[in-house]
């Protein structure tokens, strides 16, 4: 039986990422990955690095709108992490951080802007609301009929294939176990933590751990359940589609405040188009979810994404399709990330639920911190305990 | 030209196996299409000159004359729908059918159809060796096709290299065009290439003529002055902008403009794969379709038929394209089981008797011996993103599936979607013992424009 | 290199490859076009080294190039599923990234 300080469940970004600064302050860690290294959502994400406040914030009511806007802080400190990564991790990142634009083409959506950009601006983020022109002298590939865009000059993307592969390595350097094809199948408390059952092919063996990360992304729910935990996690099937390699068009990341886009040029020159689109999950043999399999395009998703695109910027209608991809991620029930201690398990902690390619690198240092015992409460608003409730006749009594 | 939105039948491939498919049927079934990228039917066997052109003689010779009835038969069909110079982008499960997206180049059409026929053919195997991107380097399937559909030679002077026999065959269609073959490389020795014929001496004699048109073949080629080169195997093609020579293992170095390799062919996949049938993987990578004895594949509504099942050249393709189409007809309940069988009879014949002499082929044209050859690490693997030998080895080394290289090398990631180096990389895998179930078959199985989608 | 013997071809025709007017013929592909005058470099990768066409039926797509005819937006097309027409302009210059 090994014995370790601290467990993390999940090889995608935010657990090699948390690998990292766990082993890097001196701690014993192991991170176990049922596939492989940025299998998930980490790797097959578009790699936005968005600041502003996401446009499915906006679309649910004020009173979410009131609560994104206090993710702002926790962005404020993103841009930061971000701007230091390539020094700290080499520069394969491709971070390309030269601005975003979220693009009114209504009235009705040049409200939300101003809206929007009134929030931010009261938290401290220095987006700003510009014009049709002002856009299109920062973004010539836009089109006439974009009246307004909120303007961050922070914004951009990296590559989502290179980051979590980059920690990881940064996480073995400093000490920490990484296991491939491992898979957690049990887990029971122990006097002074957990002991968690893994699976490595036909082998099985046991891991000690005083604390647990489950970072599993889509699989957080389900890993939850080793725990005797509800984790309302819940998987989600999106579409991206790429083009071939094209000549400088777009230097920014370009979203849509009233229709789902996310569109933005790559280091190779390929341009990305996503913006939340969904895909048909698969069922399993039992009838769930099964965040495992491939996920099925749907046609209208397709058109539809690809017509935002063209609307936004109609030069893309003259390039070349080569793949369009699914991939699954996950939404918590109140849409907000969960990151930190679940109150009714001591020493398990989660963090998964959305928005982990721009604030997963602030997740891994903030809740290396926690996990640490070291004073830290800017994860306050993400933390488990909002869904208490759930748990309440949950948990696992101590040894 | 009818196009239809709705059909009882779609064939993917207008080669042998798709055509012989149609004629069982004769007519039968109201609403049929075949979908072919090539405007005219024959597939790459029988590449047709365009309509514009004139050819006398074209393909003339024994060894493809009854093709060529076949296609005759084909094209005086009254109920088919041509769909010629049409890419299928994808085919999808939709309610009880399929949905079938079509583009021409400029526009995309959704076809819906309750059952559908993949005979979509195969393609050159590649394989990477030292400048093999310099313009002027093709596959042999590239040449030959240029030959009989457009009457072209690629080049001057095209200097061949491979290991499958068919190089012999597309030497003499450059020289009959008018070109000239400086060297004609097999990688593997001809003694062993005879070993393997000597160990099938009944698939040998039963199939002695045709070897003995090959024998005859590579007289004719010695005594025009093409040097028949055996064990050579080539390691380097030379150039700036474009070919100059190309330089083989022996130390020879060949003159010439352009080069053809010739080592042997890989299933199209793409939308078998895309749809979910179950394949299995090839011994040099490549994935087949799964069929049962009357080619339906693993899923209801879905045949077969052709390479798509595994390369065993045009007879077994329109043995398999037969069969097939007999249990379409079955299905529909337009003819008895007892016609059926009696009907599938002579292509089950057929089919047992070109299995064996493909298996003949296989054996004497077998690539290992070049592909066993490490490449400097600076050559090309992936054509689309320029990642090489060295990246991808790199990468095999620390990862244990395919779409892990893909993601950490972008190796898969271009426009041709894998189909020229997933089999490479699953070779490399298989050499290093992973277990690799290959890249993820994706939208759209061919380029297309965004806008021709958002139309 | 276009063969002479035993073929009558199309109707000739003229189009620009890289602002060359070059001569071709009804029912060629605009592959086989580029190929019979030399025009052999379809694009240059990321290296800007030069590549051609490899395999001639549709599946490689190294044959890309811009193809613009009169009163339509340039598309992107494999030249070698591609019939040439009249006046046609072809580009293989564009920029990798």
């Amino acid at each position: 039986m090994r014995s370790v300080d601290v467990l993390v469940i999940g090889g995608g970004l935010v657990g090699c990422a948390t690998a990292c600064r766990l082993a890097g302050a001196g701690a014993s860690v192991e991170l176990i990955e049922a596939s492989y290294l940025n299998a998930g959502a980490s790797g097959a994400n578009a790699g936005s690095l968005h600041f502003q406040i996401e446009r499915r914030f906006l679309e649910n009511g004020d009173a979410l709108a009131d609560q994104a806007a206090q993710i702002l802080s926790l962005n404020r400190l993103a841009i930061d992490e971000w701007r230091g990564l390539e020094a700290e991790l080499g520069d394969s990142l491709h971070v390309h951080m030269r601005g975003g634009l979220m693009v009114a083409q209504t009235p009705q959506e040049l409200a939300l802007l101003e809206a929007k950009v009134a929030r931010e601006t009261a938290g401290g983020l220095p987006s700003r609301l510009i014009d049709g022109e002002e856009a299109r002298a920062i973004a010539p590939v836009l089109s006439p009929s974009i009246v307004a865009a909120s303007y961050l000059e922070s914004e951009g993307h990296a590559d989502p294939k290179a980051l979590t592969l980059a920690f990881a390595a940064e996480a073995e350097r400093q000490g920490a176990r990484l296991s491939l094809g491992a898979r957690a199948v049990a887990a029971r408390r122990v006097h002074d933590g957990y002991e968690i059952t893994v699976e490595t092919g036909r082998t099985r063996s046991s891991i000690r751990a005083s604390k647990v990360l489950i970072a599993a992304g889509a699989w957080s729910g389900r890993m939850g359940e080793l725990f005797n935990l509800h984790l309302p996690i819940f998987p989600v099937a999106l579409l991206m589609n790429v083009t071939e390699r094209a000549p400088p068009l777009i230097d920014q990341l370009i979203q849509h405040v009233g229709r789902r886009l996310s569109m933005k040029q790559a280091y190779a020159g390929n341009i990305l188009i996503g913006g939340g689109w969904p895909s048909r999950m698969r069922l399993d043999a039992s009838g769930r979810f099964d965040p495992g399999q491939q996920a099925d395009l749907i046609e209208t998703s397709l058109r539809g994404n690809l017509a935002v695109a063209v609307d936004v910027a109609p030069q893309v209608a003259q390039l070349n399709l080569i793949r369009s991809w699914t991939a699954v991620t996950a939404v918590t029930a109140d849409q907000l990330p969960l990151v930190g201690e679940v109150p009714q398990a001591p020493g398990v902690y989660v963090a998964a639920g959305g928005s982990a390619f721009t604030l997963g690198p602030t997740f891994a240092r903030l809740l290396a911190r926690q996990i640490l015992d070291e004073p830290e409460d800017r994860l306050r608003l993400f933390s488990p305990a909002r869904f208490s409730h759930l748990n309440s006749f949950m948990g696992m009594a101590g040894a | 030209m009818n196009v239809r939105e709705d059909y009882d039948l779609i064939v993917v491939g207008g080669g042998p196996a798709g055509q012989a498919a149609c004629l069982a049927l004769q007519d039968r079934l109201a609403r049929v299409a075949v979908i072919d990228e090539q405007s005219r039917p024959g597939g790459q066997i029988l590449r047709q000159p365009p309509r514009a052109f004139t050819v006398s003689n074209w393909q003339a010779g024994g060894t493809y004359r009854k093709l060529k009835a076949q296609l005759r038969a084909f094209e005086t069909l009254s109920g088919v729908d041509w769909l010629g110079g049409r890419s299928v982008l994808d085919v999808r499960a939709e309610g009880d059918g399929w949905r079938v997206l079509v583009s021409d180049g400029a526009q995309v059409a959704s076809l819906r159809t309750r059952r559908v026929l993949i005979a979509a053919g195969c393609y050159d195997m590649t394989t990477p060796l030292p400048g093999w991107t310099l313009p002027g380097v093709m596959s042999a399937g590239a040449v030959q096709a240029f030959v009989k559909s457009q009457r072209l030679t690629p080049g001057r002077r095209i200097a061949l290299a491979g290991s499958h026999p068919l190089q012999l065959l597309v030497a003499e269609q450059i020289i009959e065009a008018g070109g000239e073959v400086p060297a004609l490389a097999f990688a593997q020795s001809l003694q062993s290439a005879l070993v393997q014929a000597a160990r099938r001496p009944m698939t040998v004699l039963a199939h002695a003529p045709q070897l003995l048109k090959v024998l005859l073949g590579g007289l004719r080629l010695t005594a025009s002055g093409c040097r028949i080169r055996f064990g050579d195997r080539p390691v380097e093609v030379v150039g700036e902008e474009q070919v100059q020579a190309l330089r083989l293992a022996s130390g020879a170095q060949i003159d010439c403009d352009a080069v053809a390799l010739c080592f042997g062919f890989l299933p199209q996949s793409d939308l078998v794969r895309g749809m979910g049938l179950n394949v299995l993987q090839g011994r040099f990578g490549g994935w087949t379709a799964v069929h049962d004895p009357w080619m339906r594949s693993s899923r209801p509504g879905v045949y077969v038929a052709g390479e798509t099942t595994g390369v065993k050249g045009a007879e077994a393709a329109g043995a398999e394209g037969a069969l097939a189409g007999l249990a379409i007809a079955l299905d529909e309940g337009l003819i008895t089981s007892v016609e059926a069988e009696r009907r599938a009879r002579g292509p089950r014949r057929r089919r047992g008797r070109a299995i064996r002499f493909a298996e003949l082929l296989d054996a004497i044209a077998d690539p290992s011996v070049f592909l066993s050859q490490a490449q400097p690490a600076d050559t090309i693997l992936c054509r689309c993103e320029d990642v090489t030998q060295g990246a991808v080895d790199a990468a095999v080394a620390t990862v244990e599936t395919p779409n892990a290289v893909k993601l950490s090398t972008r190796c898969g990631m271009g426009p041709c979607q894998g189909r020229n180096c997933e089999h490479l990389l699953l070779q490399r895998m298989n050499s290093v013992e992973k277990a690799p179930q290959g890249f993820r078959a994706r939208f759209p199985a061919r380029p297309v424009r965004i806008g021709d989608l958002t139309a | 290199m276009r063969s002479r013997q035993g073929v009558v071809r199309g109707r000739p025709l003229s189009l620009q490859i890289d602002g060359r007017v070059i001569e071709a013929y009804e029912g060629e592909t605009l592959a086989a076009a580029m190929l019979a005058v030399d025009a052999r470099v379809f694009r240059r990768d990321t290296q800007d080294r030069p590549r051609g066409l490899f395999c001639n039926m549709g599946v490689c797509s190294e044959c890309l190039v811009d193809v613009t005819q009169a009163g339509q937006p340039t598309r992107r097309l494999r030249a070698c599923v591609t019939d040439v027409q009249a006046d046609m302009v072809v580009s293989t210059t564009r920029a990798e990234t």
